[in-house]
């Protein structure tokens, strides 16, 4: 069987932060890392491989230091890496991102059909949840997201059937191969790698493929293939700012003057003395 | 201004402005644009040709060029109202159905929806979806559509993407809505991100606000990105329609309006030519385990200045006698004090209660965004300069060791002064 696993370098986005006094970003120390769920869809995919034998391609769409998540993956079991590079991919949005994914899907079939698609339910730099969906659609593949089992793939039906988190619980659904699955982070434990996996993930090249490697169309990657633009960022402005009393000049005086400015609004207080109802 | 060599004016970036974005390196014409390992963008002086694209293209200003004050394209497009897509008309709301019934999402939507298309001065259509649903289009008008288009259909008794893409996709071709809003649920995100990629449209994910640009009608759209440390605001101006998706309680319902008065129309649903997935069966989450925190009026929530096991008896009783539960912010988390299905923030759930008390919470851009519904907030920090008090109506700074007590002593005796 052969999977394929879409990986995204993204900012470890706890540290990106704007200064409220420039409007500039803060982005000292902060470290790009492989998209957590990515990983995720990553380890499951090498345990499915050695359970039911094939191979594992890792793509990752970026700029050239984007190289270090593939290496990586490598290191953790990959067998094959694609690195997507090319200034025409450059301000890519989601449905350009899905478009250059899915030719570069096509391409890696070539020769050897892919079975199983796999990547994270999100990036947690972007949250959008888009890009597999995307792909999916794309490609006509069978959709199954927010997968947090893999139940078994049955390589000579061509089935695949999953447990999937859905709103109040849980779903047990079964498809056609080829599909795409969009993983949670529970649904493996990324393996740590081994030393001799880390040297030869040093040794194995990265190839890397431009827009006409992938036989993408030029108006529909990058920019010019991003419906969305970006107008303004700017710190979240969330206004309230209300006083504030201080325990340490009187415990009892600063909890009630603090509950009168609460109860200061009489229906309110209504509410909370009927109990909210 | 700084020049090359060859005495060409180049053009600078800020590094401190870039939000690395990468658009100026798709439009740079020569490839003099690169993105650095600390991942800004920079321009090479020597291959820069000095034509200003970066500086037109940048959407934060990170770009120093001083050619001439140039009027950026996109601005220059944008001045024709509407420029382009004059036949896309209506602001449409997907109603999403759960056992028979309308999500909450929708009517939360629905009502954003009529605040957008009075702006536009256009209608709303309801987008509904699946099988045996006739009442809930009713209930559609009444919480603010104009219109209301069904496709009620035994195959759409289940989600799958498959159906529910193909025949959302189809309404949208078919009635061709200027704007699309979408409830984040999974569900939705599923749908949305299914259905924008058939129409070859835009898809803005997780909005927490929506505008209408006077000038030129356009649908801004603003998100937190970055794990929510910062707000983007997104347009799409050539494709339609506008689409986006938002969470449950950012914006609120309008009261149901039993009189309004509305039309509904069905349409017939084309079959996917696809094999479908089977739905093997459907396990309810386990109730013991998760406590739907979004369902409460009060929230009381521990942050990681609370982060003690010691203390939760202390504020269970705080959350009882609010009428509310117990939640907490990513860290506790992270502690393992409690379980995800507690956790309030972007990457745990958008609340709005009628109450929120944060105790030990500092108050991180990823958990206030998640809390701007909330009625009434109250802090409780020993640090004074605590980022939650710019968002509390009142706060208390000290030991929560000591306020909490207090706090519950008092409330107890404006009950009990309530009730005489």
């Amino acid at each position: 069987m052969h999977f394929v696993v879409c990986i995204k370098q993204v900012p470890d986005t706890a540290e990106v932060k704007i200064d409220p006094e420039t409007n500039t970003l803060v982005r000292a120390g902060v470290e790009s890392i492989a998209n957590p769920y990515d990983i995720t869809a990553l380890e499951e995919a090498v345990r499915l491989k050695e359970k039911y034998g094939g191979k594992v391609t890792a793509v990752s769409m970026g700029p050239p230091q984007a190289e270090s998540v593939l290496r990586q993956a490598l290191s953790l079991g990959a067998d094959d890496v694609v690195l997507l590079c090319d200034r025409a991919f450059a301000g890519a949005d989601t449905l350009a991102t899905s478009y250059t994914l899915s030719r570069a899907i096509v391409t890696l079939g070539k020769g050897n059909p892919v079975d199983l698609v796999l990547c994270g339910k999100q990036a947690i730099d972007g949250d959008t949840a888009q890009t597999g969906p995307g792909i999916a659609t794309r490609l006509g593949l069978t959709q199954l997201t927010y997968v947090v089992d893999v139940e078994w793939v049955d390589p000579e039906k061509k089935r695949v059937q999953v447990r999937r988190k859905v709103e109040g619980g849980f779903e047990i659904i079964n498809g056609p191969l080829p599909a795409l699955l969009s993983v949670e982070l529970e649904l493996a434990k990324p393996r740590r790698a081994s030393l001799p996996m880390l040297i030869d993930s040093v040794r194995t090249p990265v190839k890397v493929w431009d827009a006409n490697a992938i036989e993408a169309s030029p108006q529909l990657v990058g920019i010019k293939g991003s419906p969305t633009w970006v107008k303004a960022i700017a710190s979240p402005q969330i206004h309230r700012a209300g006083p504030r009393w201080d325990a340490a000049l009187g415990l009892s005086a600063a909890v009630s003057q603090a509950l009168d400015a609460l109860f200061s609004d009489k229906d309110f207080e209504a509410k909370f003395q009927k109990k909210w109802e | 201004m700084a020049k090359n060599t060859l005495g060409i004016e180049v053009a600078e970036i800020i590094s401190d402005k870039c939000i690395a974005c990468q658009i100026c390196i798709g439009e740079c014409p020569v490839g003099a644009i690169e993105l650095s390992a600390d991942g800004v963008a920079v321009i090479d002086p020597e291959v820069c040709v000095g034509c200003g694209k970066c500086f037109d293209s940048c959407p934060v200003e990170a770009v120093k060029f001083q050619k001439k004050k140039r009027i950026k394209p996109a601005e220059q497009e944008r001045g024709v109202p509407g420029a382009g897509q004059p036949d896309y008309l209506g602001v449409a709301v997907y109603i999403e159905t759960a056992d028979g019934r309308g999500a909450p999402v929708s009517w939360e939507l629905a009502g954003k929806a009529r605040d957008l298309a009075a702006q536009l001065g256009t209608k709303v259509m309801g987008l509904l979806l699946g099988s045996n649903v006739g009442p809930v289009a009713d209930e559609a008008i009444e919480y603010g559509c104009d219109e209301v288009h069904v496709i009620d259909d035994p195959l759409l008794s289940h989600y799958l993407p498959e159906t529910y893409g193909k025949a959302l996709s189809d309404l949208c071709a078919k009635l061709r809505p200027a704007i699309v809003l979408v409830g984040a649920t999974s569900l939705g995100r599923d749908l949305a991100g299914v259905v924008a990629t058939r129409l070859e449209t835009g898809l803005t994910a997780d909005c927490t606000g929506l505008y209408i640009e006077k000038e030129t009608g356009l649908l801004l759209m603003t998100r937190p990105t970055f794990g929510g440390n910062i707000m983007a605001t997104i347009f799409c101006q050539h494709h339609r329609p506008q689409m986006s998706s938002v969470r449950p309680r950012v914006f609120r319902m309008l009261e149901k309006d039993l009189g309004r008065k509305g039309v509904v129309t069905r349409h017939k649903m084309m079959a996917p030519a696809v094999e479908l997935p089977e739905i093997v069966k459907f396990i309810p989450a386990d109730d013991t385990a998760g406590t739907d925190i979004v369902s409460y009026p009060a929230l009381v929530v521990a942050g990681r200045g609370a982060c003690d096991p010691s203390s939760l008896p202390l504020l269970e009783e705080l959350a009882r006698l609010v009428g509310g539960v117990v939640a907490c912010s990513r860290p506790v988390v992270q502690a393992g004090l409690m379980p995800y299905e507690r956790q309030v923030g972007q990457t745990g759930k958008t609340v709005a209660p009628r109450l929120y008390i944060g105790v030990g919470v500092s108050g991180a851009v990823q958990h206030l965004v998640a809390i701007q519904g909330a009625e009434k907030i109250v802090a409780i920090n020993s640090d004074a300069n605590a980022p939650i008090f710019r968002v509390a109506d009142a706060g208390i700074v000290g030991d929560y060791q000591e306020i909490v007590p207090e706090l519950i002593a008092q409330i107890r005796k404006k009950k009990s002064n309530g009730k005489q």
